[in-house]
C-alpha cells in the first residue's frame, strides 16, 4: 500500500554539518517566508499571538518560525474568518514561517472524552457541547486556510504508556491511512509543507514499520509523534534514535512537543533537528526563567533583593548590558511576578531567547564539529558541575551515539 | 513667542515655562513646557500614564520607548510595600540615583511622578489618622505614616513627589473630618518641605473639599511655603478657579489626580487652566475591549461613522472591538490612526485577540489608546494657540457622545488591590476559567457524540451548529 506519485514540496533542505561522533547535524531549512536554521526550537504561539508578545518581539528573539494550533484557530477566529481575512500570516501580522500542527493532539490532551473512529476525532465543543468531528480532510483543509508553511497530518494519537498493544497498532496503521487521506485532501502542495507523524507508541518494531510506511510516501518533512506524554525518558531516547535510524538524511526531522533544555540537546545528538514546546512560554507565566544554570523560581523571596539581571550574560532584551538593554533585574520580576502582565511578557522574551540561542549554541559547534564538548559543558553547567546528579537516561542516550559524559 | 517666567535660575531639577500672556488672576486655557533634569521637555496641556505596580499595564518598557509618546508615568508608593511590615521593601534597596526609574526598568527620558496612593485609589476601611493614612498595598491595608513616606521620597527622589493628604477616597467626608483634612495636609507638606533636599520637587496637593474649607492651607501655600513647592496636584479640579490668585502660585504646573470619566471633562478642566492630567479612562477602555476614536476638534472627514451617519449624529468615542462585526475587518482600529496597532495590525485581529483571551489584546489596545489620547493633547495645544479653543469644544461636543461605550470585556483578572471588597455574599470578580466537562447549558446525553459520521460531516468542523 506504498503511495504512488511523488509529493512536490515547498521547502529546500540542506545539509551543512555532521557531527563526526553523535548523530546530530546542522542544516538549512528554507521554507516559503524564509530560511530557518537547524537545529531549531520552535516557540508556540497557540491562538495566533505569543503570549503576549507584539511581532516585532518575537521577531527581535531571534525566531523565524513559530506554532500556531489548528484545533484553536479553527475554532478562533473560525475557518471562514480566516479565510476572509487571509490566513494565519495576515492575520497576526507574521512575517515569518508558521508550522501548525493537525489539532489531533489537542484532542487527546484537552479533550479527555474523545472519540476516535476511522472517519476522524468524535468530540463535543468545548465551548458550547456541540458534537464535532475532526477529519483528515477537514483539519488538512483548515490549514490549507491558515496558509502556515509547514502542515501537520492528522494523526491517531494515544499515549505512550498505553499497554493496550492492539490499540497502539490500529493508532500506528489508522495514521499511515490518515496520511494518504491527508496527501490527497492536501490542495496546496506547492506552497505548504505537508509533514507525516511516525507513530507506534514505545514498541521500537512498530515504529520501524511505521517510519517505512510513511518515508515511502514522500513528504517534504517528517515528524515523530506520540511521545512527551509522559513516558519514562530512556524509553523516549530509544524511539527517537530508532527512528532517526530509518529517516532519509535530506530531510527535516521533528520531534513533537520537546522543550526541557536536556531533552533539546539530547534529541539533537539523536538526530533531531526540530523541535516545540509550549513549556518555556508557559513556565514564564508562573515566573520561571530558564538560564543556563538551570531554572529559576522568581517567584521565591529570595529574589526580591536581587538586583542583577535574569541570566548574566544572556544576549536577550531584559538581561543585555549596555546599549539598548532595558536593565530587567530579578528583583522587578518578582515584584511583577503573576500580578502584572509586563512581568510574563518580559520573562516571555527572556525564556524564548533562551531557548533559541541554546539551540543556535549547539549548531555552531555541530559546524565546528565539537558537538560532544558542547554537550559536555552543557550538563556540568546544568548540574554545577555535580556529575551525581546528572541524570541516567541523558548519560545512557548520549553513549549510543558516542559521547560519554562521565569522562 | 513664548514669554518664560523668571524662574530659570531656580536651584531645583524641574522648569515650568508658560507661554503666551500671563495674568495670575484670569482662568483660561494655557500652553506650557515642563523641564525635568534628564527627561525628555513635556508640552503642556498633557498627560501622564497611570501605572500599576510601576509598569504601564501591558506595555512593556521597549513597547513604551518605540510605540507610544508617553512623557511621564504616575507611580502609587502602595504598589512597592507590601513588605514593609516585616521588612525593608526590595525597591529601598535598589541601587542607582533614580531607583524608580531603575527597579521598574521606566525609560529614562520618563518623568516620574511619586503619590502616595494608586489614582484610582482602593477607600481604605480604616480612616486616616493624625500622622499617617491608610494605604493598599497588594497583601492588604498599612498604615503610612508622614514620616516614612518622607523617607521614601528622600530615597527613591522621584521626579516630582506628590505629599501625603488628608484625602477620603470613596467616602464623603463629615463636617468634623472637613476641617481636619486641611489641617492635617497642612501639617504633613510643611514636615516634607521643611525635610526635604533642595532638589526634591514637590507638587502640593489641592484637596476635594471647598476652597472655604482649607482656606487657611491654601493661604499657607500661597504664602510661606511657596518657594518650597514647584507645582500643584489638584483632587478636585473645581477648585483651581478658586486658588489665591498670586503669581508665584498660578505660575505653578497643574497637575490633576481628579480622574476625568471623558474627554470633555478634560476639555473642561484644560479651559480652567490644567496643566498636566492622570487619565484613568485609557486602561479602563483598554481592558473593557474599547479602542478609543475620537479626534479633537473634530473627526476626520472620512470617517466612516462620519460618512455613514445622518447629518447631526452624535459619534461615539470608542469602538466595542470585541464585537463579532470586526471578525474579519483588516480596517485600522481608528480611521487614519497613525499608532502601531493601527498601521501594523487590523480590526479582525484585535478582536480575535479579545475573544481567544489573549494577553496582546491589551498590548496592541493600549498603545493605540494611548497614542489618541497623546493627539487629542497635541491638538488640544494647537487649538490654544490659534486660540479657537473655546468654538472647538464646543464643536467637539456637538460631534461626539459625552461618555465612553458601556464596558463589554471581561478584562485580565482583577488583583486584589484594583478593587476593595464589599463583604460576605460578593459575587465573583474573575470568572472561572475551567468548568466541568459536560456540564453545558442544554444539558446533553452523552460525552462523546453518537451521531452516524455523515451527521456530523455536514456541520463541518468547528462551526456551531444553529439551535
Amino acid at each position: 500500500m506504498a503511495a504512488a506519485k511523488p509529493m512536490p514540496s515547498a521547502l529546500d533542505f540542506e545539509l551543512e554539518a555532521r557531527c563526526s561522533t553523535t548523530k546530530a547535524r546542522a542544516a538549512i531549512l528554507t521554507l516559503p517566508h524564509g530560511p530557518v536554521q537547524l537545529p531549531l526550537f520552535m516557540p508556540v504561539a497557540t491562538q495566533a499571538s505569543l503570549k503576549g508578545l507584539t511581532p516585532e518581539q518575537l521577531e527581535a528573539t531571534g525566531c523565524r518560525l513559530c506554532l500556531n494550533n489548528t484545533y484553536h484557530l479553527g475554532l478562533k477566529p473560525g475557518q471562514e474568518a480566516l479565510e476572509a481575512v487571509g490566513g494565519a500570516h495576515k492575520l497576526q501580522g507574521w512575517k515569518h514561517n508558521i508550522l501548525t500542527d493537525s489539532g489531533g493532539f489537542q484532542m487527546v490532551s484537552l479533550l479527555k472524552l474523545a472519540n476516535i473512529t476511522e472517519e476522524g476525532v468524535r468530540f463535543l465543543s468545548p465551548h458550547d457541547g456541540t458534537p464535532m468531528l475532526l477529519t483528515p480532510e477537514h483539519s488538512i483543509a483548515l490549514q490549507n486556510t491558515i496558509g502556515s508553511d509547514i502542515i501537520m497530518q492528522l494523526d491517531d494519537v494515544l499515549v505512550t504508556t498505553s499497554p493496550d498493544t492492539k490499540r497502539m497498532r490500529e493508532a500506528m496503521e489508522r495514521s499511515v491511512r490518515w496520511l494518504d487521506r491527508c496527501i490527497s485532501a492536501h490542495k496546496n502542495p506547492t506552497t505548504q509543507n505537508l509533514f507525516c507523524i511516525i507513530q507506534g507508541g514505545l514498541d521500537l518494531e512498530m515504529r520501524e514499520e511505521c517510519c517505512r510506511e510513511m518515508v515511502a510516501r514522500d513528504t517534504p518533512g517528517i515528524a515523530i509523534g506520540g511521545l512527551s506524554g509522559g513516558e519514562a525518558k530512556a524509553d523516549y531516547c530509544r524511539v527517537v534514535n530508532t527512528c532517526t535510524g530509518l529517516l532519509p538524511e535530506l530531510k527535516p526531522r521533528y520531534v513533537m512537543g520537546i522543550g526541557y533544555p536536556e531533552d533539546l540537546v539530547v534529541s539533537v545528538a539523536l538526530g533531531a533537528d526540530m523541535f516545540d514546546c509550549v513549556w518555556p512560554t508557559r513556565t514564564a507565566r508562573f515566573g520561571d526563567a530558564i538560564t543556563k544554570h538551570g531554572v529559576l523560581k522568581l517567584r521565591n523571596a529570595s529574589y526580591r533583593n536581587d538586583f542583577g539581571p535574569v541570566e548574566e550574560g544572556c544576549g536577550c532584551l531584559c538581561c543585555r548590558q549596555g546599549k539598548g538593554s532595558l536593565g530587567v533585574t530579578r528583583a522587578f520580576v518578582h515584584h511583577l511576578a503573576a500580578k502584572e502582565t509586563v512581568g510574563a511578557h518580559l520573562l516571555t522574551i527572556h525564556n524564548v531567547w533562551y531557548q533559541l540561542a541554546l539551540m543556535k549554541s549547539v549548531r555552531e559547534s555541530i559546524i565546528e564539529d565539537r558537538f560532544p564538548a558542547f554537550l559536555k559543558h552543557f550538563f556540568s553547567d546544568l548540574h554545577g558541575g555535580d556529575k551525581a546528579k546528572y541524570p541516567d537516561w541523558a548519560v545512557e542516550a548520549l553513549r549510543t551515539v558516542g559521547v560519554d559524559l562521565m569522562l | 513667542m513664548a514669554t518664560a517666567l523668571e524662574n530659570l535660575e531656580e536651584p531645583r531639577g524641574l522648569f515650568f515655562d508658560i507661554f503666551g500672556s500671563f495674568d495670575p488672576s484670569s482662568v483660561t486655557p494655557r500652553l506650557g513646557r515642563l523641564r525635568v533634569k534628564g527627561r525628555q521637555e513635556l508640552e503642556t496641556p498633557n498627560f501622564f500614564a497611570i501605572s500599576s505596580r510601576g509598569v504601564v499595564p501591558h506595555l512593556t518598557p521597549d513597547v513604551i520607548s518605540a510605540s507610544t509618546t508617553i512623557g511621564g508615568v504616575h507611580m502609587a508608593l502602595e504598589d512597592f510595600i507590601e513588605r514593609a511590615t516585616i521588612g525593608t521593601p526590595p525597591i529601598m534597596n535598589c541601587p542607582g540615583s533614580s531607583p524608580l526609574h531603575t527597579f521598574t526598568a521606566l525609560p529614562r527620558s520618563l518623568i516620574t511622578v511619586l503619590a502616595p496612593r494608586r489614582t484610582p485609589a482602593v477607600s481604605a476601611p480604616k480612616g486616616n489618622s493624625n500622622t499617617a493614612i491608610s494605604v493598599f498595598t497588594s497583601t492588604g491595608f498599612q498604615v503610612l505614616s508622614n514620616k516614612s513616606y518622607i523617607s521614601y521620597i528622600a530615597k527613591l527622589h522621584p521626579d516630582i513627589a506628590i505629599p501625603l493628604a488628608d484625602v477620603p477616597h470613596g467616602s464623603n467626608p463629615g463636617t468634623k473630618r472637613v476641617p481636619k483634612m486641611g489641617d492635617r495636609t497642612q501639617e504633613w507638606v510643611t514636615e516634607l518641605l521643611n525635610s526635604k533636599n533642595d532638589e526634591q520637587a514637590v507638587f502640593a496637593p489641592i484637596l476635594p473639599i471647598d476652597s472655604l474649607s482649607q482656606y487657611e492651607y491654601l493661604n499657607q501655600l500661597a504664602d510661606e511655603l511657596t518657594d518650597g513647592i514647584s507645582g500643584l496636584a489638584f483632587y478636585d479640579s473645581n477648585l483651581l478657579p478658586d486658588m489665591p490668585a498670586t503669581t508665584s502660585l498660578s505660575r505653578l504646573p497643574r497637575l490633576s489626580l481628579d480622574e476625568p470619566s471623558s474627554p470633555r471633562q478634560i476639555l473642561r478642566q484644560v479651559s480652567l487652566g490644567m496643566d498636566i492630567f492622570t487619565i484613568p479612562f485609557i486602561g479602563f477602555a483598554t481592558e473593557a475591549g474599547i479602542a478609543l476614536t475620537f479626534r479633537f476638534p473634530r473627526p476626520v472627514l472620512d470617517e466612516p461613522a462620519v460618512l455613514d451617519g445622518v447629518v447631526g449624529s452624535v459619534l461615539p468615542l470608542g469602538i466595542n472591538m470585541s464585537s463579532k462585526s470586526h471578525t474579519a475587518s483588516l480596517k485600522p482600529l481608528s480611521t487614519a490612526c497613525t499608532c502601531y496597532t493601527c498601521t501594523t495590525h487590523h480590526r479582525a485581529f484585535v478582536q480575535h485577540l479579545l475573544s481567544a483571551d489573549e494577553m496582546l489584546s491589551w498590548t496592541l489596545l493600549q498603545i493605540h489608546n494611548s497614542h489618541v489620547v497623546s493627539e487629542f493633547f497635541t491638538s488640544i495645544r494647537e487649538c490654544v494657540r490659534r486660540g479657537t479653543f473655546e468654538a472647538d469644544c464646543d464643536e467637539f461636543a456637538r460631534a461626539y457622545e459625552s461618555e465612553l461605550p458601556e464596558k463589554s470585556g471581561q478584562g485580565p483578572r482583577v488583583r486584589g488591590y484594583h478593587f476593595k471588597s464589599e463583604g460576605p455574599g460578593e459575587s465573583k470578580k474573575n470568572k472561572a476559567a475551567w468548568g466541568n466537562l459536560g456540564n453545558f447549558e442544554h444539558g446533553i446525553s452523552g460525552l462523546v457524540p453518537d451521531e452516524p459520521a455523515g451527521t456530523l460531516e455536514d456541520k463541518g468542523f468547528a462551526k456551531k451548529a444553529d439551535t
